[in-house]
């Protein structure tokens, strides 16, 4: 049983991680609430195109012959990437006029091609005349305020506050709730101690979800600074040979169709899903960055990269991915809810609202403190002090 | 701990300590199984918190609180 002054303390704990998290906590369950439905929000927003019907076994179009296309499209214009979909026959094609431009932001743009009858079937500039979809603008609120990288780690720190503030409430539920059944609520009592019978009951009943949820998002923030220590422990030291060496001219290049067979060969279990040029900054100006998931709901969380040599096809590394980045990718899931179907869906959603009342009924019970907590939580805490928690009428 | 102590404990923390290894269990159940029996298995599990708040909110209560003062 924890002591009265241990519940002093951890009373302090909480007031002070959730006073200063709160705000920004119902600001991430508001904006959390649409993004539960990011897919269902961007196909209703962004229809997707109109695909050739086709059996379902239909053959892939040579990928090559994709790439030539967009070449023809533009000229002059290099590939920076070619991402294959295994949810939508697509095969996208990102351009720009060269390397250096790309860093110019929209200097890039893409081509959706249908992945089998190999037809262009939208293209970038079109689409951005529409301007940004709506759900995308909110998912970098929700992600980090607008504000790149400083928001995210912000954000970071609020959700660590608040997953501070969850372990605080569970501790201090004991002393709360010690002589009353599971689910008091006491009606007949103020408004106020009804709405603090109500925080308790709803915040002990989410406390998983919450704890999972809160967790999973400070994890997804320190998504840059993860994939930065990687890139500089792991990937530069594979690439660094090749680092130096002049860049490969796009017309030298190997075929796009056998790097990624050579990767589906390296990783037989998986799917390639995409390809990053030689020449950008992630990768080397002599190989294909090549990227893989598993196939299971589990491992298609997984990402694995290979490096195949871009001259001549062949393999040259499959890039091992450290512990965090691993974490990194099943923390995801966990955080967006999005691996259940449509009934993990609004049970996502119930539960955020859940969050917010007992976000919002915390913040209540704070304002709404009478004169007497007031002076009663600067006395000394004695053994009668364990009523000042509770409320005056 | 004493005895009644240990009951008083189990008493308190039971509802909550269930509830928690519940949603655990669905969370992952949904992620680590493959479908089927197993996202049904996930939306039970994780529909009983919300299940014990609907139970429990004192709505109906509420309502026959103020019947008298209307």
């Amino acid at each position: 049983m924890a002591s009265f002054g241990s519940v002093h303390a951890w009373a302090w704990v909480h007031k002070w991680s959730s006073l200063v998290s709160t705000v920004f906590l119902l600001f991430l369950c508001v904006t959390g609430l649409p993004l539960v439905f990011t897919e269902e929000i961007f196909d209703w927003t962004n229809p997707p195109p109109a695909y050739a019907q086709l059996p379902a076994n239909a053959p892939r179009a040579n990928l090559e012959h994709l790439a030539a296309k967009s070449r023809q499209m533009y000229p002059g214009q290099i590939i920076t990437s070619l991402f294959v979909d295994d949810d939508e026959p697509k095969v996208v094609v990102t351009m720009a006029p060269s390397w250096k431009e790309l860093k110019r932001p929209g200097a890039d743009h893409w081509i959706k091609f249908d992945a089998r009858t190999g037809q262009v079937v939208e293209e970038s500039h079109l689409k951005r005349k529409q301007g940004q979809p709506i759900i995308v603008f909110i998912r970098k609120l929700h992600a980090d305020l607008l504000m790149g990288l400083a928001g995210e780690l912000f954000l970071g720190v609020m959700g660590l506050l608040f997953v501070i503030a969850i372990v605080s409430g569970v501790v201090l539920y004991s002393p709360f709730m010690r002589r009353m059944p599971f689910g008091t609520v006491r009606v007949e009592r103020s408004k106020r101690v009804r709405w603090l019978d109500l925080h308790n009951l709803l915040g002990i009943v989410a406390t998983a979800w919450m704890a999972v949820v809160g967790f999973t998002g400070v994890v997804n923030e320190l998504s840059a600074p993860m994939f930065g220590t990687w890139r500089a422990n792991t990937v530069n030291r594979m690439i660094a040979p090749w680092q130096s060496k002049p860049p490969i001219a796009q017309a030298e290049l190997a075929s796009i169709d056998d790097a990624f067979a050579t990767a589906q060969r390296a990783l037989p279990g998986m799917s390639v899903i995409s390809a990053i040029y030689p020449g950008s900054t992630i990768g080397t100006p002599h190989h294909y960055f090549i990227w893989t998931h598993g196939k299971s709901p589990l491992t298609s969380q997984l990402l694995t990269p290979v490096l195949v040599d871009a001259r001549t096809g062949e393999l040259t590394a499959v890039v091992p991915m450290p512990w965090y980045l691993r974490a990194l990718e099943l923390s995801r899931p966990l955080h967006f809810g999005d691996y259940g179907g449509a009934p993990l869906k609004i049970i996502w959603a119930l539960l955020d609202v859940i969050t917010i009342i007992v976000l919002g009924s915390g913040l209540y019970l704070w304002f709404a403190r009478t004169s007497h907590d007031r002076t009663a939580s600067r006395r000394p805490w004695s053994d009668r002090a364990s009523h000042a928690l509770e409320p005056a009428e | 701990m004493n005895w009644y102590k240990t009951i008083g404990v189990a008493k308190q923390w039971g509802m909550p300590v269930g509830l928690a290894v519940l949603t655990l269990f669905g969370l992952l159940s949904a992620l680590l199984g493959e479908g089927g029996i197993w996202w049904w298995l996930s939306w039970a599990a994780l529909s009983t918190p919300l299940l014990v708040i609907a139970r429990f909110w004192p709505l109906r209560r509420l309502l026959e609180k103020r019947k008298p003062s209307l």
